[in-house]
């Protein structure tokens, strides 16, 4: 069974692709069409079920082969994409829409077989600002990441209605942080990934942001200046190390 | 008498003229300041000129003290590596905005105050760096306290206000010597009540408004009272771009946010 899931930015598509995972039997497969460098949900996704398989690059063959297998597929549709994929058109399939309220039009009940109660979004999607950024290999100090984080959402750098990223933090572990603007501050869930102890982790990390007036420039900036050195690195993690020896012993 | 009581104003010119302003409305016989005159704000030689020919009483910050002789930090003055970027920005452009009549004044500054049973000092007795935070350990608040020999602390440095009183403390000293046997005091009894107030921080207030704080005291009712003043922030924050500061210092300023420096963990004790 295939399950197309759209709605607009930061409706909560990809938890409730999560939600949905957590019922099906293994393997599945999740799609996101159009994620660029900054695969956030996607790696989201394969950090909290490692079985399912997720395809954003891969060649759309290999796709098709699981869809015809009969494997069960996610695809996430990005709020700037179109809900309709050409790949899909000779495929059975079922559409869940995720909007709020007041986004609950004509178009999302024609186009949806489900329209599910959504978080609110107050982007004008004309005029809002899409920025990303790849930071695989950057390692954050998380007091530097808070002060950051808070910033960005309270709108230091422009008025931001959502922001999502994976972050690598000192301590080895990943972070997921995820902000809504209609909902009440930010939520930081920890990856279920490896501790990355020694060196730069060689893994995706990086941000997204959905705002307008943006200041980009502003933002790398500051991000920039919470990246921590290769010597300040190596020196947390030996401390890091010896720390998990100990409690291994 | 009532005194008042300011400190961290850190060259917001703005800020300090609506506490002035403000306080000659109280009654008040003497105004006292904890230091920090300068970092951060766009203008530490207008501070410095208006404290002094003012002739408020004053106290060496650490900003203070950086200006006069360099950076030297122990880790609670850069809770973290934003911090640090943006404390070093903030202490480089000061060093070149003040005069060495500003650096003159500063270096002359003494480290604490007294008057009395009142002690004034910056961070604390040990050093104008270090933080006495509302739930600092009530063993080193009181050793902090009864080092000045002082029943009352005035602090900043926090930028958070508050009154902490510490009573009924007792410190226990047990002095062992094989060749002795003489008898070992249980315990020192401390006078009934000792206080530590701070008076939060006139200039870079971190309690989420950009309200101005300062204390007024009473030395007959003992009574601390707090104050908020509202002033004319967007003057600070405009003045903050047109002097070339980081743009977030003006946009943390008007969030009621500290600059940089945010210290929240109650048993660091400084090194420096």
């Amino acid at each position: 069974m295939i399950t197309v899931v759209a709605g607009p930015c930061g409706a909560g598509k990809t938890t409730c692709i999560l939600q949905e995972l957590a019922q099906v039997p293994m393997p599945a497969v999740y799609v996101t069409p159009g994620v660029g460098p900054v695969p956030i949900d996607a790696t989201r996704v394969a950090a909290r079920f490692p079985q399912v398989e997720i395809f954003h690059r891969q060649p759309e063959t290999d796709l098709l082969q699981r869809l015809a297998a009969g494997i069960p597929a996610y695809f996430e549709m990005g709020f700037q994409l179109e809900t309709d994929m050409p790949l899909l058109a000779a495929q059975p399939h079922r559409r869940v829409a995720l909007v709020g309220d007041k986004e609950r039009n004509a178009d999302w009940q024609l186009w949806a077989d489900a329209v599910i109660q959504g978080n609110q979004s107050s982007l004008e999607v004309n005029s809002a600002q899409l920025w990303q950024a790849p930071l695989s290999g950057q390692v954050f100090d998380p007091p530097s990441l808070d002060t950051f984080w808070q910033e960005l959402i309270q709108g230091a750098y422009g008025e931001v209605h959502r922001a999502k990223g994976i972050f690598e933090l000192v301590d080895g572990q990943a972070f997921h942080l995820d902000f809504v603007d209609s909902l009440p501050g930010s939520a930081y869930t920890e990856l279920n990934l490896p501790r990355w102890v020694q060196g730069r982790p060689n893994r995706f990390s990086g941000l997204e942001v959905v705002g307008q007036g943006l200041d980009e420039r502003a933002i790398a900036a500051t991000l920039k200046d919470c990246y921590l050195s290769d010597s300040l690195l190596a020196a947390h993690q030996a401390t890091l190390r010896d720390s998990l020896a100990l409690e291994a012993s | 008498m009532n005194i008042a009581v300011l400190s961290c104003i850190h060259g917001n010119l703005a800020a300090l003229e609506a506490v002035l302003r403000k306080i000659d409305q109280q009654s008040v016989d003497q105004i006292y300041c904890l230091g920090d005159l300068v970092g951060y704000g766009p203008y530490p030689n207008e501070v410095v000129a208006r404290i002094r020919d003012l002739d408020i009483p004053t106290c060496q910050g650490c900003w203070d003290e950086d200006i006069v002789d360099g950076l030297n930090a122990c880790d609670c003055s850069y809770p973290s590596l934003l911090a640090e970027t943006r404390g070093r920005l903030a202490h480089e452009w000061t060093n070149q905005e003040v005069t060495p009549e500003t650096r003159a004044y500063l270096a002359n500054l003494p480290l604490t105050l007294q008057q009395d049973s009142l002690c004034f000092v910056h961070g604390s007795p040990h050093s104008q760096h270090e933080y006495l935070l509302p739930d600092t350990s009530a063993f080193i608040a009181m050793e902090r306290v009864l080092a000045t020999g002082a029943d009352t602390l005035f602090c900043g440095h926090t930028h958070v206000p508050y009154v902490r009183h510490l009573e009924d403390s007792h410190l226990t000293l047990k002095v062992g010597s094989p060749s002795t046997q003489s008898p070992v005091p249980a315990a020192t009894p401390l006078p009934a009540l000792q206080r530590i107030i701070n008076a939060g921080s006139v200039g870079e207030p971190r309690h989420g408004r950009p309200n101005a704080t300062y204390v007024i005291y009473n030395t007959d009712t003992q009574q601390a009272k707090l104050h908020e003043v509202e002033y004319d922030y967007a003057q600070t924050c405009a003045a903050i771009l047109e002097k070339g500061l980081p743009a977030i210092f003006a946009w943390r300023l008007s969030k009621g946010l500290e600059y940089a420096e945010k210290a929240d963990d109650p048993s660091h004790v400084c090194e420096r």
